[in-house]
């Protein structure tokens, strides 16, 4: 089969070079003499021991390399997330302010105890969470070094909207040493900085089961949390209902205030988002429109082309040969 | 259970180094037979319990996927969890469980939770 199609390309191919000799060939292909009798016997040979080999070597690589080794448990790796319908994570589609706004009171209140959000200073709130009395309100509950007085010394001052958020610790160390020796992360990236993203920070903020199933060893200090590599997580559960109250009255159930957490932190990872798509949909309508144009042009540049009308006028007979 | 699935089944099926799972049909009694490739060796066990929360806002994804847990789709998982968590409480009182059901957990939670995002998100503001 192989050989006859390979056979029938060969042909094609010389009949498309040239076309007188078409016939010809095909004659001769298709004439079975006595001498020929054993050529197409060899070529099923050949082409099955080829065959054989290609099918061989790729079922012998697969044997090799195919299967993937996965050195750790399924506890180890932690469960994969399930993917949930964000709003903000489709293209044509803007953070909900609303929920950002709800989100930050949620970091606030409950987060901010442990996990600091350091790159996020007061004035990038202003106009997408809070208003700029608002923030300087907030800024102004905090105390921050000001500019040396005539005596060289340091003063504090109240917040300004030029001041980042503060940290809940003064450093590292003593994040570790509050905290049983874990280390709650800076929370202003972490949406990028965790695989899974948004879906992951949501299942483990809502995915601590009621107990952690049969047989589980949990280290002393340690929870059990599915989501998290290795399943012992220091983090607790930290999101009960009604935590919260919302200033616009949602119910703050514990998922309600997990999404809303993670619409925020996703905010304070990815503050250009919104813009990012507002650009994204600048540049189709440019270039669209440039398109739109070149066509356009293309039209006009080529019409004397394109209408113009070729006739052949042969000159007349006349009886001298050339 | 998609093309995906079925195609993926019939290739673990014939592969030699993948794991043999019996699915358990639905609404059978009967135990399946089941060979849980764990080797994990835990001799105590340790469970610490989550605090109860409050009644007074029902959180929808808690409801929905404790309905999700009990649907069709997520029976035969769950009745691998269930014999599992049996099989481990016997262990336990026999003295020292020989395994986890950490991977039924995780495979029944994955079911819940993929079945309850969309309804989950809809309930949600």
């Amino acid at each position: 089969m192989l050989a006859r199609s390979c056979l029938r390309s060969t042909r094609t191919l010389n009949g498309l070079r040239n076309g007188a000799n078409n016939v010809t060939k095909r004659a001769a292909s298709t004439s079975s003499g006595a001498a020929n009798e054993a050529v197409p016997t060899r070529l099923n040979v050949a082409a099955a021991a080829s065959t054989t080999l290609a099918l061989g070597s790729m079922a012998w690589y697969y044997h090799l390399y195919g299967p993937v080794a996965f050195a750790s448990t399924p506890a180890e790796e932690g469960l994969h997330p399930t993917k949930y319908p964000w709003v903000h994570e489709q293209w044509f589609k803007t953070y909900d302010h609303q929920a950002l706004r709800r989100g930050f009171q949620v970091y606030q209140e409950v987060c901010a105890s442990c996990h600091s959000l350091e790159r996020i200073p007061y004035r990038s709130l202003v106009g997408s969470i809070l208003t700029v009395d608002e923030a300087k309100e907030l800024a102004e509950a905090n105390e921050y070094p000001g500019e040396p007085n005539e005596q060289g010394d340091i003063e504090m001052r109240p917040g300004k909207l030029a001041d980042y958020l503060p940290s809940p610790y003064k450093n590292e160390e003593a994040a570790r040493f509050a905290n049983n020796g874990a280390l709650p992360p800076d929370l202003s990236l972490i949406v990028k900085a965790r695989h899974g993203g948004c879906n992951y920070i949501f299942s483990l903020l809502t995915g601590y089961p009621e107990e952690a199933p049969a047989g589980t060893v949990v280290a002393p200090g340690m929870n059990f949390n599915p989501y998290f590599p290795g399943t012992g997580i220091a983090m607790a559960r930290v999101l009960y209902d009604d935590l919260v109250e919302y200033e616009d009255e949602t119910p703050a159930s514990t998922s309600q205030m997990a999404k809303d957490v993670v619409e925020f932190l996703n905010w304070a990872a990815e503050p250009e988002m919104d813009d990012r798509k507002k650009m994204g949909m600048k540049v189709l309508v440019v270039t669209a429109s440039l398109w739109a144009m070149s066509v356009w042009v293309k039209r006009y540049k080529w019409a004397w082309l394109k209408s113009r009308k070729l006739a052949y006028d042969p000159p007349a007979e006349s009886k001298v040969r050339h | 259970m998609g093309l995906w699935d079925a195609f993926t089944d019939i290739v673990e099926s014939v592969t030699p180094w993948s794991t043999v799972e019996a699915e358990a049909p639905a609404q059978e009694q009967e135990e399946a037979p089941e060979a849980d490739s764990k080797d994990e060796e835990e001799e105590e066990e340790d469970e610490e319990e989550e605090e109860e929360e409050e009644e007074e806002t029902v959180d929808p994804k808690e409801q929905i996927e404790e309905e999700c847990k009990n649907a069709p789709q997520c029976a035969s998982v769950k009745h691998h969890f269930d014999h599992c968590v049996e099989r481990v409480q016997q262990q336990e009182e026999d003295g020292g469980a020989k395994e986890d059901c950490v991977e039924e957990f995780f495979h029944l939670a994955h079911c819940a939770t993929d079945c309850a995002a969309p309804k989950v998100w809809a309930r949600l503001k």
